[in-house]
């Protein structure tokens, strides 16, 4: 089959469409163009109409692409609180397209006119939710969705503090200052085998301001090899029960994510 | 008397489309449309235009004056359905290489389907557009702006067009899409009721129809108005005034309409004899 498909057209390295030394551009490019005359037309005598165009008239060069040019960044007022950008009434400037398709359309934004601007001016007073950072709400979400495994020593005596928590969230790649991290009332001590693996609520402020409920198990681990808990593997996924029966922090409230 | 006129009075000027036909019943209306549509300058959007009335050549020294000539650009039947924002398409010739002979080329306008939103009719449209049309909706801060402010014949299309009479004709009404939200229906005919004044009412019915169209449009209307009546009609009222003027007795009655004594009944045999 092969050999009857090498026979109807020339192999494709030999062809001088890959090799050549000119460029491959001279198929139609398919955008905006501004285009300048190489010869100029026949003045018109005054008060006269123009003179007619002949064929060398209509050599052009391309003087530019306005499509392939980089468009500049436009200003917007949202109108709503966007993940990763701000708070409602907050002028953002951000890439023409990503504006005119994710924000202006969809109605999270109005372009930033003068009138739009006094109408947008204060918006804190309105019942709109606000966050205390454009990405607070991200931050939320991560929290919320990870177990937080809290590694203590198997060996000697221990009582949970912030710090712990804190560490264990450096470990995943949050840096959680301490003051922002509510403890469970109740001491949780060690090395204690029956903690190994239950869960347990933190609060976490972010900014002062939304709080967000954080799974936490405890996990022992050793320095002696030999002495160390196996390794339980994807624990995230798997169902556990709770370390507190009537965890109260289970039942605080804390900020809503949609 | 200047000297183009001396020099055309004697000669024998070539009826337009407005002095012949349907054309000359056209109104007032929409003359002023269709020369704000296709006898007005557009802006330049395939040429940079020069600039000043002379040019000093920078190695001679000779002055020469400057006459612009718009490169030509098509405009195909497809653009009247479509949003181009004033491009077209430019044919005309490239040279690739200085060995080589010209060759022709076509410059395209890069199309693709998107979606534009009209605050005073409060719709969704998805249209093709290019990506001029879009950068000019993000400047003049909207699509319904970009319509009001930009004249007929920048828009081209009969699409833009036609939106713009829809939406200049939403605005006389005062916005009835948001009749059920009386705060927003004021916001958007405030902001927008700047537009209005440059239009007469009819010149607003009148706007944005293509010459056969606007010949159907006022030929409807002259049909509509001289709606010709069937001569039995006539004839039968003649007839019933002569009648009444001879003093014939049946002719002041009322006369039964249908009921028994259709004709129908007459012949079924089945039908009861009363």
């Amino acid at each position: 089959m092969w050999k009857a498909l090498m026979k109807l057209g020339p192999p494709l390295a030999k062809s001088d469409v890959l090799l050549s030394s000119e460029h491959l551009l001279h198929q139609q490019l398919r955008t905006t163009f501004v285009v300048k005359r190489r010869i100029k037309p026949f003045l018109a005598k005054q008060g006269e109409p123009p003179k007619k165009l002949k064929t060398r008239h209509y050599l052009y060069d391309l003087v530019k692409n306005t499509n392939v040019e980089k468009k500049s960044d436009i200003e917007v007022i949202l109108t709503s609180f966007v993940e990763d950008l701000g708070n409602m009434g907050d002028k953002v400037t951000v890439r023409p397209n990503y504006a005119y398709y994710h924000l202006l359309l969809p109605g999270l934004a109005v372009y930033a006119t003068p009138e739009n601007e006094a109408k947008y001016k204060n918006t804190e007073t309105t019942n709109v939710r606000h966050f205390s950072s454009p990405r607070a709400l991200h931050v939320i979400k991560a929290l919320s969705r990870i177990s937080l495994s809290i590694i203590m020593n198997k060996d000697s005596p221990w009582t949970l503090q912030p710090w712990h928590v804190k560490t264990s969230f450096r470990k995943c790649g949050f840096i959680v200052p301490e003051y922002a991290i509510t403890m469970p009332k109740r001491e949780i001590k060690g090395p204690n085998l029956d903690l190994e693996g239950k869960e347990f609520y933190i609060i976490v402020t972010v900014n002062k301001m939304e709080t967000v409920k954080v799974r936490c198990q405890i996990r022992h681990w050793s320095t002696d090899i030999t002495n160390r808990l196996p390794y339980n593997e994807e624990f995230w996924k798997k169902p556990t029960e709770l370390l507190f029966a009537d965890d109260e922090l289970a039942k605080v409230e804390t900020t809503k994510i949609d | 008397m200047s000297s183009m006129a001396i020099k055309t009075l004697g000669k024998f000027i070539k009826p337009g489309i407005f002095d012949k036909g349907t054309g000359a019943l056209l109104p007032e209306a929409y003359k002023k449309f269709y020369k704000e549509w296709k006898l007005t300058e557009p802006t330049a959007v395939h040429y940079i235009p020069e600039e000043g009335k002379f040019r000093r050549d920078e190695v001679t020294g000779e002055v020469r004056p400057i006459q612009n000539h718009p490169i030509p650009v098509i405009y195909p039947k497809e653009a009247h359905e479509q949003m181009w924002g004033g491009e077209g398409i430019v044919q005309g010739f490239q040279i690739r290489d200085w060995r080589r002979r010209r060759v022709p080329h076509f410059w395209m306008p890069h199309l693709k389907r998107s979606v534009v939103y009209s605050e005073v009719l409060n719709k969704y449209i998805s249209v093709v557009v290019t990506e001029r049309t879009i950068s000019l909706i993000n400047s003049n801060y909207g699509f319904d702006h970009y319509l009001l402010k930009t004249p007929a014949c920048d828009l081209k299309a009969l699409l833009p067009l036609t939106l713009k009479r829809k939406i200049l004709q939403e605005l006389e009404k005062g916005c009835p899409t948001y009749q059920n939200e009386p705060d927003k229906q004021k916001e958007v005919y405030n902001k927008y009721k700047q537009y209005l004044s440059a239009y007469t009412s009819e010149e607003i019915e009148w706007y944005g129809y293509s010459f056969p169209a606007a010949c159907k449009k006022i030929e409807a209307s002259i049909e509509a108005q001289n709606k010709p009546v069937p001569l039995k009609h006539v004839y039968r009222t003649q007839l019933i005034e002569k009648l009444k003027e001879a003093g014939i007795k049946e002719t002041t009655e009322e006369v039964a309409v249908g009921s028994a004594t259709t004709w129908l009944n007459k012949i079924n045999p089945f039908a009861k004899e009363t």
